[in-house]
């Protein structure tokens, strides 16, 4: 009904509010977190009133941490471009891979077509210390431990379950109609996918690939046990923060803060592509 | 006899305060009779849909009044109105079998165990499910469903009966025996009834009256012979009807004893005033133009007629020719109950009776006159 | 010349047999309408022609050569969906123009080609548009279009006027078999309404139980159908079939029907003593005053509009129920009660029972004799 009275829109607006306080409360703390010093996070009372610094932004990216037991040697910056480049690489390789085989579990019924889906998927449930023990033995026989392209291969073990189950749903949902459409109209299979069933399941793609990024850029264990410092991810790189002398909170912060904002870009990126339902319309409404 | 369901200057708009505001139903007054069938007709999007959830409860009135069996209803809760409504997404309970759904409707009613099911068996084979009875709604297909769903609505006892799209699913075969029983059915215990179709023969089949609506506008609101005899507007003329009125703009040309309408770049009919009487005449007035306008049942084929066109399409359908001839840049469709044997591009004759012919004004699109009637 | 023979077709899904054993044939420039009740697999056999699906057994031969194993888009073929299948993505003139872009002709040939088929079917305001914002109407026709613009000789449509209002389909049903017939297309046309069919076929094939069960003149079908399943296809309302057992008095062969006993011609005498159903079409019944020697007296119950005519509910002797119908401008209503039927005995149709099978009078096949309304001058 859209006749509400003054006073159910005023409660609409309070109850939206606090819905909004309370999911936010802690980037937000996070945030106000990093402008200030470790003895201004740790003072008892806790205040809001605080000088702002930029203490720990400076300190992160000029690779220096001064805490009181001395100065130390940090390379965030070195992380976060390690966690870039992995998770990148890491999406497009599953990309590659996982869309045109959604494609073929979409359209095509063949022999164990389910059981081979379900075990790609079954990837997911395994506990990944379950799988590390053995995988860091073949690493080293492989020589793949701390190397990029072995970092990148498990980190699309992530990804490509994954992108293909959403994205094998998105495909489903076209309607083989406008794929055979296309086909009578004399174009070949590989023109219909790239041209028709590509760009249709356009939104469940970008779906599919932000969600695994975000899963990638968010992994610990792997790069944990597989990697060594100059490989390091963010997540692992955040370790070095638990010093001698203490956390270092306000540093914490601001990692944080920095090692969000990439995914938070690619979000807000994506959303018109998330947003936009191509597929409406096209067959009868 | 008074009227059951009223409805009062009733206004709909969506989003009255945003930017798309939709006014769907614009100053609808209309009275259904007790007893009466009446369909309300039109196309997608001419507000026959926001009509019927108004009248349901489903939609707020942003305007006017709604009252049934004497009782103001446009605010009650749809559970308090008294209307039993049959939708047309079927809209069954899925853990319930369709034998359960068909009773949930009764739960309020407290009967006994054995009249709720004599009344579900009974509903059950009016609209032929009664093999079907103990399946779940995922089971069936969706003409299945459309049927146990109008099941559900009849077996309650209401002061009126909302259908929508009562049959649109239905195999052909089947519609036309289950619109013969459910017409009894209607008629016999003079359930007061109002459904939305945008099929012409399913309004013509079922409803006393019909309410045909375009633009949210209520165009015309009478049995089935009376809007196919005298259409009110040209809207309705070239709705109505399968297949509908032919109609031409045409120069109005007055001499002695004499009216000639001449069409746009096409041929001219003149009659005289013994046929084109003084009422109609008068209807006429001084207009210099017109839209005329015949029905292709009423259409003259055959030797004795003055015009000749060439024919575009024949069509014998077993029962009924249908002939289009191509007339000042435009089809004219006739229909004939004998075979016509004509071939595409022959020239066949034609002609048009005074008593045949129905006049609109061009700019208000409103009936000036019927045959030898004044509208 | 054979342009599209199908032969002894077979397909199944999951234990279903669809199409068993079908065979047809269609000449170059004709006009094919497939019709049948809805799930007889009519699609089914346009999609083994277009190829989407393999058949599990038989052949289809395109333009005398056999096409199996040939690629939908190796086939050559236009084709029209009926949920219209427009590519949500690209604007209708870029649908129109996929199917001339994979032949690789020029840019400015494209754009001329597309622009001609537009106007042809009068959607040239709106190529630029997207599916989403065209109308359903609009939709169909950006379809057609799709289906029509690379001049196919073959050319299926899946009964493309389902999904338009009833207003477009009439208009259209008027327009197509000119357009067609200009286009000069071999055509398989898809419909589940006898009228349709009938209108714009040049031959009418009937799908029942996986086979066409016939394939002829829309007139033959109506008044020659070989068997009880295609007469009662046809025709609104569908023709009356009453059981009837045909017995040799004095020689000559009759029946018995409300009580009243019906003397047929003599070429009908090999019917007697079997069981058979008697059809009458309702539009050859006719309500008469006075008793007479083919009339049989019944009980007019209820007289309903339907479209343009009247649906007379008559009663027979027996409580045997009978539909007549008459065209629907009396000027003095028909009121109810007692009444005489009448019947042509050219119109009368005999099944048998058992196989459902037309029984064919013996020394003429001629059944139906036409009323001939006028007569056109050249």
């Amino acid at each position: 009904m859209e006749r509400s009275s003054i006073i159910e829109r005023v409660l609409r607006a309070v109850l939206l509010t606090l819905i909004v306080i309370f999911f936010l409360f802690p980037i937000v703390w996070i945030l106000l977190m990093s402008f200030q010093t470790n003895e201004q996070i740790l003072r008892i009372p806790p205040s809001l009133s605080f000088v702002p610094t930029l203490e720990n932004y400076k300190a992160l990216i000029s690779g220096h941490l001064l805490t009181s037991a001395g100065s130390l040697d940090i390379a965030f910056m070195r992380n976060l471009g390690n966690s870039v480049l992995l998770s990148t690489c890491a999406v497009v390789l599953a990309l590659i891979l996982g869309v045109p085989a959604a494609y073929a579990f979409a359209r095509f019924k063949f022999w164990l077509s389910e059981d081979i889906a379900f075990t790609l998927l079954s990837f997911r449930f395994a506990p990944p210390l379950l799988v590390l023990l053995p995988l860091s033995l073949y690493f080293q026989d492989l020589g793949l431990v701390d190397t990029y392209v072995g970092l990148i291969w498990v980190y699309q073990l992530i990804a490509l379950p994954l992108i293909l189950w959403i994205v094998r749903g998105y495909f489903e949902d076209i309607s083989p109609d406008i794929e055979n459409a296309y086909r009578i109209a004399g174009h070949s299979w590989l023109r219909t996918f790239f041209k028709i069933a590509v760009p249709l399941a356009g939104p469940g793609i970008a779906a599919a690939g932000l969600l695994s990024f975000i899963f990638c850029w968010n992994n610990f264990v792997f790069a944990l046990v597989l990697a060594s410092a100059d490989k390091q991810p963010v997540t692992v790189g955040a370790l070095a923060f638990v010093t001698a002398s203490g956390i270092q909170y306000g540093q914490v912060a601001a990692a944080i803060v920095l090692s969000v904002t990439p995914t938070l870009l690619l979000a807000l990126y994506a959303q018109r592509w998330l947003v936009e339902g191509l597929s409406l319309g096209a067959v009868k409404g | 006899m008074s009227a059951s369901l009223s409805l009062r200057t009733v206004d709909k708009v969506y989003h009255p305060r945003g930017r798309l505001a939709v006014h769907a139903v614009k100053a609808l007054s209309m009275d259904v009779e007790r007893g009466e069938i009446v369909a309300l007709l039109g196309s997608s999007g001419c507000g026959k849909t926001s009509t019927l959830r108004m009248v349901a409860g489903f939609e707020a009135v942003s305007a006017g009044e709604i009252s049934l069996a004497n009782r103001r209803i446009e605010r009650l809760a749809p559970a308090a109105r008294n209307v039993a409504m049959a939708f047309e997404g079927y809209s069954l309970y899925p853990p319930l079998t369709v034998r359960e759904n068909i009773a949930f409707a009764l739960k309020r009613g407290r009967l006994s165990a054995s009249e709720v099911s004599r009344r579900v068996k009974e509903v059950a084979a009016l609209v032929e499910i009664e093999p079907i009875l103990d399946r779940y709604p995922n089971a069936i297909s969706g003409g299945q469903q459309q049927r146990a769903s109008l099941a559900r609505a009849l077996v309650r006892d209401a002061a009126l009966y909302v259908l929508d799209e009562p049959m649109g699913q239905l195999e052909p075969q089947l519609r036309a025996l289950l619109r013969g029983r459910l017409k009894r059915l209607l008629k016999d215990r003079a359930m007061t009834s109002i459904f939305v179709t945008h099929d012409q023969t399913e309004a013509n089949a079922l409803a006393d009256r019909i309410a045909v609506m375009e633009g949210g506008v209520l165009q015309q609101f009478a049995p089935q012979h009376v809007l196919k005899e005298k259409p009110a507007n040209l809207y309705v003329a070239t709705f109505i009807g399968e297949p509908p009125m032919n109609v031409f703009d045409a120069s109005v040309i007055r001499s002695e004893g004499c009216t000639t309408f001449e069409l746009h770049n096409g041929p001219s009919f003149g009659f005289g005033d013994n046929e084109l009487g003084p009422e109609v005449r008068q209807a006429i007035g001084n207009r210099r133009k017109v839209v005329i306008g015949v029905r292709p049942h009423r259409v003259v084929l055959g030797s004795g007629s003055a015009e000749t066109a060439r024919v575009v399409s024949n069509q014998w359908l077993g029962d009924q020719s249908h002939v289009a001839m191509a007339v000042a840049g435009k089809l004219l469709v006739a229909v004939s109950h004998a075979r016509v044997r004509a071939g595409i591009g022959d020239s066949v004759p034609y002609g048009v009776r005074a008593q045949d012919l129905h006049i609109f004004d061009p700019d208000t699109t409103v009936a000036l006159a019927h045959g030898a009637r004044a509208a | 010349m054979t342009q599209i023979e199908i032969r002894n077709l077979h397909k199944t899904f999951k234990a279903d047999a669809v199409l068993n054993g079908l065979s047809l044939s269609v000449d170059r420039g004709e006009i094919v309408t497939l019709f049948g009740p809805s799930g007889t697999g009519k699609t089914v056999l346009l999609r083994l022609l277009a190829g989407i699906y393999p058949p599990d057994a038989g052949t289809i031969l395109l333009r005398g050569r056999d096409a199996s194993g040939s690629p939908p888009d190796k086939r050559g073929i236009g084709m029209a969906f009926q949920n219209f299948a427009l590519f949500p993505h690209m604007t209708a003139r870029n649908n129109i123009a996929s199917a001339l872009t994979a032949r690789k002709t020029n840019a400015g040939e494209i754009a001329r080609k597309v622009e001609a088929v537009a106007q042809l079917l009068k959607i040239g305001h709106v190529l630029g548009h997207s599916p989403r914002e065209l109308s359903n109407g609009q939709k169909q026709r950006t379809a057609l279009a799709r289906a029509l613009v690379a001049d196919p000789d073959i050319l299926l449509l899946d009964d493309p006027l389902r999904n338009v209002d009833a207003k477009l389909r009439y208009e259209m049903r008027l327009e197509l078999p000119a357009l067609l017939k200009r286009v000069g297309s071999t055509v398989l046309y898809v419909t589940q309404d006898f009228k349709e069919a009938m209108a714009l076929g040049d031959r009418v094939a009937v799908l029942l139980d996986g086979r066409i069960a016939q394939c002829d003149t829309p007139a033959r079908i109506y008044a020659e159908p070989v068997n009880v399943g295609v007469a009662r296809l046809f025709g609104d309302p569908t023709l009356n079939l009453i059981e009837v057992a045909p017995q040799l008095v004095d020689g000559a062969p009759e029946i018995r029907l409300g009580g009243m006993r019906i003397r047929l011609p003599a070429s009908y005498a090999v019917a007697a003593g079997g069981l058979y159903l008697l059809g009458l079409r309702p539009e050859a019944l006719r309500l008469v005053e006075a008793p007479g020697p083919r009339t049989v007296a019944v009980e007019l119950v209820a007289v309903t509009p339907l479209n343009e005519k009247s649906v007379l509910l008559l009663t027979m002797q027996g409580g045997e129920e009978l539909l007549a119908s008459e065209a629907g401008d009396r000027d003095e209503p028909r009121r109810t009660g007692p009444a005489h039927v009448a019947f042509d005995l050219d119109a009368l149709l005999l099944f048998e029972r058992e196989s459902g099978r037309r029984f064919i009078p013996s020394g003429n096949g001629e059944v139906a004799h036409e009323r001939i309304a006028i007569t056109s001058h050249r």
